[in-house]
């Protein structure tokens, strides 16, 4: 178990995770956010008023990195961010979060429609790209304004679909909201959806580097293992460089989410963090697929596992839009060229 | 302002000063002093002289903006690597052109600093910082192009000299250059990597000659040059006989991952200008805006942050003590090849603004064509993108090469 104290490492974290990861396989849910709550991971980065440790954001990249990299199936990330979020509006339930009695997912994608009757607020629409939302008892989604609202799972009106989507570890589902009242401190304020994106992309960036590795380790142990035209197929100068190249995406994304989490930094380097990560995760995980050949094709190995996941992330940080937003933004800030200005 | 009125500025007082209160120091001497001539985003640019550009670098070095970690005894300002990466984001910043004794400053020096005696400290390292001396780099040959182990550049004893005959090339600047880091062979060619020395040889001596080559940007700035019986002294003579392989490594590695360590400010720089410069334009600043570019273009300003953060990271490791190593391999690879991207990119863009160009149009146009060329070469000197991806895959992987 991790204990608060000065000196902490981030990278002390990881061991522990990785430890827990290994305790939580087979596991149902609720006894995994016990065993994870257990080992203090599930309050990294909530307030010591509700049982978490207060630490940065940067304290929680080796925990997802490691959850991440051991295919952990629990919605951690999400978890992580619940505790911080309500621990001022709803503190008992942060801590029934943080101490792992209470499960809760987001729903990553679309907005629900928030209107006020008297002191309730009902909620209409659809949300989706929720992970393990049948799973859970509270669901964060985004209503007007950046704000967000949560959500009793079990609550009227409330109907969780089935599972879809590439990812298989922790599956995703939309949920749809038929006139679900809900109290009205339930309603988290203006622009928090916003700062919950931009800290979610770094720890997306994280579970994707995660991930990454575990590909990159899997396809290096294969090339140095499996023989065909009387050598391994590390000898072959194409594979050197295919790997080499993953290694190189590798240390971007591990790069840039350091310099997302350094002093000054920003949205933009936050936002570069999981675009890079995105990008080079997808290409690391579906390179690591080509060099296991038909192996990489087959259900046993896990390097599919790891492309469904990293494909989901990039999914639920929207990294499409993004790259967009990303290009626009740059581009809006900048006056046309004068003389004068050169 | 005039260039002479430029380089006759007094050196900035950053003595006392640290982190940002430095950084703006370097900055607003940089803004204050740097000419427009000198500048490729301005209409008013014209490529400077070798005489312009020795006395541009003079005047950063009194300003405090090159030797920034030298040690002082040998001319340096003796601040640190943070600082040496301030300044450099604060030169990136601006499009000034590279300096033309980059291998001096940023190759020689650190490798004379490195393995060199006390004297050659002395004597070459104040030289390389005021300009009297501009170095270049003598390592490829027309038979060790990338396998660099196979050069046939022989050095003999000669009493208590040395005489070295062969011919190198790719040599950048060399026309230009009072001396030359030449990497030769003491042993048998079979011995590789063994029994290779490394020298400062004069390029005015006797024997040595001097051939530029055009390149496709249609300039010659690099050269080939011809060693005959060349005498050289001991004192020339850089670290022990059988060292030189070591210490051209050192060489390469500092090459790869520390040189210019303003790249990716300025590719930012770049980035910044070829936007303004297609806004200044009807039918370009629609293009920037559609989703296809600002798609394209936003990966080129991500690729910007990765570089930032590889460099960023690399220093942090230098400063706490790490050796680069092979990492190096890893930032030269992205930034040649993401530079290489952006360049095309921009080529493409700006071929598609309106009839008749605009001022803008011209001035990023002669600009962006010069860097798409030039950064065709990008993936090729200090180690090709081959070589690099080879040196990730036997030293930083470790991949089995066994059968």
């Amino acid at each position: 178990m991790i204990v608060a104290g000065e000196g902490l490492q981030p990278a002390e974290f990881a061991a522990t995770a990785t430890r827990a990861v290994v305790a939580c396989a087979g596991q149902e849910m609720r006894a995994q956010a016990r065993n994870l709550a257990g080992d203090g991971l599930l309050g990294i980065i909530a307030d010591e008023e509700v049982g978490g440790l207060a630490l940065p954001l940067g304290f929680a990249v080796p925990v997802i990195a490691a959850a991440h990299s051991g295919l952990l199936g629990f919605p951690l990330l999400e978890t992580l961010f619940a505790g911080r979020l309500l621990q001022q509006s709803l503190p008992h339930l942060a801590t029934a979060i943080v101490s792992g009695e209470t499960l809760v997912s987001i729903a990553w994608q679309g907005e629900a429609v928030a209107e006020r009757e008297g002191e309730a607020v009902v909620l209409s629409g659809w949300v989706a790209r929720a992970p393990c939302a049948d799973k859970v008892d509270y669901l964060l989604a985004r209503i007007g304004e950046g704000a967000a609202a949560l959500v009793r799972i079990d609550a009227e009106g409330v109907v969780v679909e089935d599972a879809a989507g590439l990812d298989l570890t922790v599956p995703e589902h939309a949920v749809r909201l038929q006139r679900v009242r809900i109290p009205i401190d339930s309603i988290l304020p203006a622009n928090t959806w916003d700062m919950l994106s931009s800290d979610a992309n770094v720890l997306r960036a994280a579970a994707i580097l995660g991930s990454a590795e575990a590909c990159l380790s899997l396809a290096q142990e294969h090339a140095s293992t499996r023989r065909q035209f009387g050598h391994a197929l590390s000898y072959n100068q194409a594979i050197r460089h295919a790997l080499a190249r993953q290694k190189l995406g590798l240390e971007s994304i591990r790069h840039a989410i350091t310099r997302s989490l350094s002093e000054g930094s920003g949205s933009v380097q936050r936002d570069a963090a999981f675009l890079a990560a995105a990008t080079y995760g997808s290409s690391i995980s579906e390179g690591a697929l080509q060099i296991h050949g038909g192996m990489g094709f087959t259900w046993d190995i896990p390097v599919h596992r790891h492309l469904r996941r990293i494909r989901t992330l990039q999914a639920q940080g929207d990294a499409s839009g993004l790259i967009s937003a990303f290009g626009r933004r740059y581009v809006s800030e900048i006056a046309p060229f004068t003389e004068a200005g050169a | 302002m005039s260039v002479v009125e430029a380089v006759s500025m007094q050196a900035v007082v950053v003595e006392n000063l640290t982190g940002e209160a430095y950084r703006g120091a370097m900055r607003r001497w940089l803004q204050g002093n740097l000419p427009a001539s000198f500048r490729s985003d301005s209409a008013a640019f014209a490529s400077p002289t070798l005489q312009q550009s020795i006395a541009w670098e003079s005047a950063m070095y009194r300003a405090g903006l090159t030797g920034i970690t030298w040690p002082q005894a040998y001319g340096g300002h003796g601040r640190s690597l943070r600082e040496h990466l301030i300044a450099n984001q604060e030169i990136g910043a601006l499009a000034m052109p590279e300096s033309v004794n980059s291998i001096g400053k940023e190759l020689a020096g650190p490798i004379i600093l490195a393995v060199g005696t006390e004297e050659q400290k002395q004597r070459f390292l104040p030289a390389i910082l005021d300009m009297r001396n501009i170095w270049c780099q003598g390592f490829s040959e027309p038979e060790a192009g990338s396998d660099l182990a196979g050069l046939r550049t022989r050095a003999t004893r000669d009493g208590d000299a040395w005489r070295i005959t062969g011919q190198k090339i790719w040599t950048s600047g060399a026309y230009r250059a009072q001396r030359c880091l030449v990497l030769a062979r003491t042993g048998p060619l079979e011995d590789r990597h063994r029994g290779l020395a490394m020298f400062a040889v004069p390029l005015d001596a006797k024997g040595v000659r001097v051939r530029t080559i055009k390149s496709i940007d249609g300039r010659e700035s690099f050269c080939e040059v011809f060693f005959d019986e060349v005498e050289v002294a001991q004192t020339d003579a850089i670290g022990a006989p059988d060292e030189g392989w070591a210490a051209a490594i050192r060489v390469l590695e500092i090459e790869r991952a520390t040189n210019r360590m303003y790249r990716a400010w300025r590719f930012e720089n770049e980035l910044r200008h070829l936007i303004s410069a297609c806004k200044a334009d009807a039918a370009l600043s629609q293009m920037v805006d559609d989703h296809h570019y600002a798609v394209r273009l936003g990966e080129v300003a991500v690729e910007i942050e990765v570089l930032k953060a590889h460099v960023e990271t690399a220093v942090e490791a230098l400063v706490n003590g790490d050796k680069i190593g092979a990492r190096g391999s890893l930032a030269k690879l992205y930034w040649s090849e993401s530079h290489q991207r952006f360049a095309a990119l921009a080529l493409e863009l700006l071929q598609q603004a309106m009839l008749p160009q605009l001022a803008a149009i011209k001035v990023a146009r002669r600009r962006f064509e010069a860097i798409y060329l030039q950064a065709r070469a990008e993936t090729i000197y200090a180690g090709t993108t081959e070589i690099q991806l080879g040196i990730i895959a036997d030293r930083i992987l470790q991949l089995s090469r066994g059968k």
